[in-house]
């Protein structure tokens, strides 16, 4: 098992520049005419800002809640 | 290192891809019938992808010392279309003896519909009448996770299957339980922007262990590569891995799964 410090240091930049770039396309997304009332209403940028909550929490399956979040969880169809 | 991906569209890559997989130590690949990227006009057109990846495409590949198995079937997405989905599975048992036949597959779900669930349990019946192994395409995106749940309880409830003769392929961080759990083996997918990343598959690979899983790259017309297995290789070996535990997951564990059909000729490294 790799140390933790190891592993950040390791990935650090890279989680750096998808942070940006992140914040990059939202910013895209914003300066667009009708951009800023876009990201507030769109139901998948809520799904997004509802992932981003995720990362912040402290806890050890951050990926699957994330998936989970972007997952259709309706039942599935009825049968004939 | 000798490494095997165990879905590979090779009808859609050129021919340096197949030089590129054999400098990379790739010695044996299996292809499953998929969407072409359009819908086909009749199943004729079947017939003769059929004949692509049973005659051309093992010719091919052996040019560059690989090995080339395939799946056959009507995928999910034309699944849709019932009648043609049919006509399709009459003709399939045609092929089945060939030699580099390993089952039915990619046979699955794409957007969840009765119509889809249908012709899947259409083709499962298939395999269970011919005793074929299954690989099995478990939706995209916001469709996997149910698309999942659905298939692996339809598999679950015919009592003809047996689960370590299916593959559930394309399992991210929140399905790969259902398919490890129930007895199926797991398949990781390497495809960036709709399925999982070399980093992301060295970490399922870590968090659940090495058996009953292994990883390919899926690589077809969209953006992808046969790199994207290899990649996760290295990530994983990166880590601290040894290459006997590699091996393990990106040669052997493939040799174990599709081994239960004859047909399969290389066996695992001890």
């Amino acid at each position: 098992m790799q140390q933790a410090k190891t592993v950040l240091d390791r990935g650090f930049l890279e989680m750096r520049w998808r942070c940006l770039s992140l914040a990059a396309d939202l910013d895209r997304v914003a300066r667009c005419p009708g951009g800023q009332e876009l990201l507030e209403s769109d139901a998948r940028v809520q799904k997004l800002r509802k992932a981003i909550g995720v990362l912040l929490e402290p806890c050890e399956n951050r990926a699957e809640r994330v998936e989970l979040i972007f997952s259709d969880m309706t039942p599935p169809p009825a049968r004939r | 290192m000798k490494h095997i991906d165990p879905h590979i569209h090779c009808i859609s890559r050129t021919t340096d891809d197949y030089l590129f997989m054999q400098r990379c130590g790739v010695v044996a690949v299996t292809e499953p019938a998929f969407w072409a990227g359009f819908d086909r006009s009749s199943a004729a057109s079947f017939y003769d992808y059929f004949r692509h990846l049973t005659d051309c495409e093992p010719a091919r590949a052996a040019k560059f010392g690989i090995q080339h198995y395939s799946w056959l079937c009507v995928n999910a997405k034309e699944a849709e279309n019932v009648d043609l989905s049919r006509q399709v599975l009459k003709i399939i048992p045609e092929f089945l003896d060939r030699p580099t036949v390993l089952g039915l597959g990619e046979i699955g779900l794409n957007k969840n519909t009765i119509n889809e669930i249908t012709i899947f349990e259409e083709h499962v019946d298939l395999a269970a009448r011919t005793n074929q192994l299954i690989l099995v395409h478990t939706p995209h995106l916001d469709d996997k996770h149910k698309g999942t749940s659905i298939i692996t309880s339809i598999l679950k409830n015919d009592k003809r299957i047996k689960p370590e003769r299916v593959l559930i392929d394309h399992c991210e961080e929140h399905t790969i339980r259902m398919a490890r759990e129930n007895g199926f083996w797991a398949g990781l997918t390497i495809y960036h922007i709709s399925k999982c990343t070399p980093q992301r598959g060295a970490d399922i690979l870590e968090k659940y262990g090495p058996e009953r899983i292994m990883v390919n790259s899926a690589a077809d017309w969209g953006e992808s590569s046969p790199s994207s297995m290899i990649d996760t290789c290295l990530e994983y070996m990166r880590r601290g891995h040894s290459e006997a535990e590699a091996t393990e997951i990106f040669f052997n564990n493939p040799c174990r799964f599709f081994g239960q059909s004859p047909k399969w000729r290389l066996r695992p490294i001890e």
